[in-house]
């Protein structure tokens, strides 16, 4: 059914092709079929000549006498294509569309690699985001560039941190997940960031769904799933430095990243500086409830914050083993908004304004120390893989002591420490008894220790052990038409420790004395949970139409702070009390992805239905613990209906058009907040681009220029003590373009943003911020040059 | 919505998936236009205020040590009252301010050596939508003078919470 796959386009060039007396060059470009990529790396041979495509797909075939050659060009993952071209004067570039072969990606997807067509056999609803779109779309963190895929957005603090929301559920309902390995980070809270380098990422798969199956605990709303970098090609050198600077917030970052191979080892590294002022917003005052805070030339007191990140990794691969080792450290601190310790108001004799350089208190630093190795060894029709991780995360919040309640003034800043361990080891068999049937058996252990430091008490000190199996096969009934079928059972130990006020508090006894007593805020508690997950899907290929269809029940184990809180929360002053009869979430999906993409088009439908059987969530009550709120983890069911739609379109070969919409409607359907909807429900999002490319311009090779429409909704579903969050439009610029500066086919890349065009004074409902009712940044022009050598 | 209605077109070419996606669309689009299904919804805090004739205290207020004052302040809500709270702390070194009008000159920064400190939680019977908070307190003659911050707090039975402050201060 499929007629002869290679197209081979002769198109009238941008350049003219430079040749010599009597003999000529054939210049060409490789790109993928679909997704028009370039394809590195591909080889192009015929009789005495050879070449391997660069990374722009480009390659060129030198000195050739005139004549008609028969060319074979190939590339892993691609179905091999045999041409014949004619050398004569006057010769025009060669473009060569590969297509993706099917029969060779089913050993790819062993190998846990990325390609176009392995996503559309998967019957499970996953985006899979390429460097070139997080180069084109790099934003002040990873999570915000992600926020451009639709069904994905970001709850934010300040201008550096976020953390990815899918589908409107983050927090520890998003798995994060690099090179295998679940982020063991401080995911729980909504104030601190993801704690990984966003450079040097070459592949992201994020899945828009439940995917406990695979992934454990906390995938239960979705993955992004951080993909090891493909290995290095043979008898090669690389590397770039990347230079960015920011006018909003004065940033300035370096990023330098090298990888080499030789011929079975490889290594790589890379090196991350960044540093920025407070972030500037488009207002001169903040009101927050009755209070009224004065911005020193817009800038947001205090949010300035500094980051630096190295990795190393080692590999080796030879006949059927692949073993990676990667050594990573993030450090980040981050200063927060002066005026609101979290949401109470506070005044200090700090002068924030002398510069917006400066970290003052309130901050927190954390560092992620992470240490994985990936390993496959292929043994006949087994692979397998083994996972190994070991995460150090400890992360400080320090605040000017102030006496609270019957606490008296701390003898520190340290208000919270938390220094946890995340021990991990994943262990996979991929197993393909014949060209139908591919199947996946693993283990998951985790171990984890948390503990505790600082005068504030909000999570108490656990060590938690979960172990999961699963197994699951695709069956290919023919090569358009996958049904998935799994199921998998986790089961988990949580041991809480005791903790003990360090101050003490006046009760009073039926006797009338009063007697003074250090508070029991957590006990020695062992609690134990087991869960089943399961999952069902196929896909259907039909000409250019992928259809897709996957039910799936995932849970959750409930944290240590969901269970055994009992404290103030002095960063959002309210009072926050544990369950420690709380019951693992479990969620019910229902996934359909219709996608019909043709090279002139391409539109895309994803909805899903989805109900919590009990979801937890931090319930604000009308009681009052020594006169703060209580707010207590509550399971309630929830009812959530929703999806994207997506359609682009390129006209008159240069001006590509995307438009997409995003919509969640959420209920609960049960508990002491019946008929609302859940906490940082995301309101009703398009996004529209235009992106264009022009000609060469003098040094410019491809610019392009791009202009993003966004338009959000206002959002009036809200939960206490959430408020209605009105809609808004922002208008982003940007020209990408590449600068062949010595000549030597590594062009530079440029990138000039422009986010916030109007300077236009919006608030994110999901923005942490949100709450002390402060807008989103302002305007903020944005120059990235990426030097390639 | 070009896009959804592009994306409609295509569904209908198909067969056995059709059906069900399209219903699902549909729920999705009918989702998204209504918008009125929390009717019965409490979508409103509470009120408070020090801000009447017999509010008390008002701001910069000097309050006696050995006295007896009425804490006075009026709490009102749309559906039902819960809770309501007060709590009194020095402000010695000046770590907050209020949220009234206008600003108390503040004495020097000090070290707490008995300060007040009242830290009251009470319920509210029966549910009204308006009330008057009146606590009466009596400064006892051995607290430290200086600066104090007062703070109100009430919430109603969904979990909504108003706040008010006001700087006061204990003299002699």
């Amino acid at each position: 059914m499929l007629k002869k796959t290679l197209s081979v386009w002769l198109w009238l060039s941008l350049c003219t092709i430079a040749f010599a007396q009597e003999s000529f060059n054939i210049e060409g470009t490789v790109l993928d079929a679909s997704s028009l990529h370039p394809v590195e790396g591909a080889t192009i041979y015929g009789k005495d000549i050879f070449s391997i495509s660069s990374r722009t797909g480009a390659f060129t075939l030198e000195n050739l006498t005139p004549g008609t050659y028969a060319l074979t060009v190939s590339s892993m993952g691609y179905a091999s294509e045999e041409i014949n071209i004619a050398v004569k004067p006057e010769m025009q570039k060669l473009t060569i569309y590969l297509k993706e072969s099917a029969t060779h990606l089913e050993e790819v997807e062993i190998c846990g690699k990325t390609q176009l067509r392995e996503n559309k056999e998967k019957p499970i609803v996953a985006v899979a985001v390429s460097e070139v779109f997080l180069k084109a779309n790099r934003e002040n963190s990873l999570m915000q560039t992600l926020g451009k895929i639709p069904g994905v957005s970001t709850v934010n603090i300040g201008s550096g941190q976020s953390k990815p929301v899918i589908r409107g559920l983050g927090f520890n309902r998003v798995a994060v997940v690099q090179n295998g390995i679940k982020h063991e980070a401080q995911q729980w809270g909504s104030d601190h960031g993801l704690e990984i380098d966003q450079y040097g990422i070459e592949n992201i798969q994020i899945i828009k769904g439940p995917a406990s199956l695979v992934y454990g605990s906390d995938a239960i709303a979705g993955v992004v799933d951080i993909q090891p970098n493909n290995t290095p090609e043979l008898h090669s050198f690389k590397g770039e430095v990347n230079l960015l600077g920011e006018s909003n917030n004065d940033l300035f970052g370096i990023s330098t990243g090298i990888e080499a191979r030789k011929h079975h080892w490889y290594y790589r590294g890379r090196l991350t500086y960044r540093d920025y002022a407070d972030y500037k917003v488009p207002t001169d005052k903040i009101t927050y409830e009755n209070y009224i805070f004065d911005l020193h030339d817009n800038n947001l007191r205090n949010t300035a914050g500094e980051e630096a990140n190295a990795s190393f990794s080692l590999g080796y691969e030879k006949d059927n083993i692949q073993s990676e080792t990667t050594f990573s450290n993030v450090y980040a601190k981050n200063g927060f908004f002066a005026n609101a310790h979290g949401l109470e108001v506070i005044v200090s004799d700090i002068d924030y304004d002398s510069s917006s350089r400066d970290i003052d208190l309130p901050f927190h630093k954390v560092n992620h120390f992470k240490i994985t190795n990936n390993t496959s060894i292929e043994s006949g029709k087994h692979t397998f893989l083994f996972d190994l991780g070991f995460q150090n995360n400890q992360r400080e919040e320090h605040s000017e002591p102030t006496p609270h309640g019957y606490m008296p003034k701390p003898d520190s800043t340290k208000e919270r420490i938390f220094n946890k361990n995340t021990y991990a080891l994943n262990v996979r068999d991929a197993f393909s008894p014949n060209d139908k049937h591919n199947m996946v058996f693993g283990v998951n252990l985790e171990y984890q220790d948390n503990n505790i430091g600082g005068w504030g008490f909000l999570i108490p000190e656990y060590n938690r052990f979960t172990v999961g199996g699963f197994a699951f096969d695709t069956y290919q009934v023919n090569p358009d038409f996958h049904i998935l079928a799994g199921l998998r059972y986790d089961y988990g130990v949580t041991e809480t420790k005791a903790y003990y006020d360090w101050f003490q508090t006046p009760r009073n006894n039926p006797d009338g004395t009063t007697s003074y007593i250090y508070m029991q805020r957590a006990e020695n508690k062992t609690l134990d949970f087991g869960s089943f997950s399961a999952s069902a899907g196929l896909s259907y290929i039909h000409n250019h139409t992928t259809y897709k269809l996957n039910v799936g029940k995932s849970f959750r184990m409930p944290l240590a702070n969901e269970l055994a809180s009992d404290g103030v929360n002095y960063h959002m002053y309210r009072y926050e009390k544990g369950n420690l009869d709380l019951d693992p979430e479990s969620s019910y999906q229902l996934d359909i992805d219709i996608d019909h993409t043709t090279e002139a088009f391409s539109v895309g439908v994803s909805p899903f239905v989805n109900y919590f059987e009990n979801f937890i969530y931090l319930n604000p009550t009308s009681n009052y613990y020594e006169t703060l709120q209580i707010y207590e983890y509550t399971q309630s069911q929830v009812f959530r209906v929703g999806g994207e739609v997506r359609a682009s379109t390129t006209l008159f070969n240069n001006l590509h058009l995307d438009a997409s919409a995003e919509y969640v409607y959420s209920r609960q359907t049960s508990g002491p907040k019946e008929g609302f909807t859940i906490p940082f429900s995301p309101p009703l999002v398009g996004l529209v681009s235009a992106r264009y490319q022009f000609k060469n311009l003098l040094f410019f090779d491809k610019p392009q220029f791009i202009a993003e429409y966004k338009i959000a909704a206002a959002q009036d579903e809200i939960v206490p003590p959430e408020e209605v969050t009105d809609g808004y439009q922002v208008f982003n610029l940007s020209y990408l373009s590449e600068i062949d500066l010595f000549n030597n086919d590594l062009p530079v890349e440029l990138r000039i943003k422009l986010n916030n065009v109007f300077n236009t004074k919006y608030f994110d409902h999901t923005s942490f911020y949100r709450l002390i009712d402060v807008p989103e940044a302002g305007r903020n022009l944005s120059l990235s040059i990426t030097l390639p050598f | 919505m070009i896009a959804s209605q592009t994306a409609f077109l295509y569904l209908y070419k198909m067969k056995q998936l059709s059906k069900f996606s399209a219903a699902l669309i549909l729920l999705l689009f009918l989702a998204s236009c209504s918008s009125d299904d929390g009717a019965d919804k409490d979508e409103e805090k509470p009120t408070i205020t020090i801000n009447y004739d017999d509010g008390f205290p008002q701001a910069c207020e000097a309050l006696k040590r050995g006295e007896t004052y009425n804490f006075r302040a009026l709490v009102t809500d749309n559906q039902a009252l819960a809770s309501y709270s007060l709590n009194i702390h020095n402000n010695f070194d000046h770590h907050t301010h209020d949220d009234q009008e206008g600003d108390c000159s503040l004495e020097p920064v000090k070290e707490p050596v008995n300060p007040l400190l009242v830290v009251d939680n009470y319920a509210i019977d029966g549910a009204p939508d308006s009330y008057e908070i009146n606590i009466a307190i009596t400064i006892p003659n051995d607290v430290d003078t200086g600066d104090y911050h007062c703070a109100y707090s009430v919430t109603d039975e969904t979990g909504w919470q108003s706040r008010t402050s006001v700087d006061i201060k204990i003299v002699d």
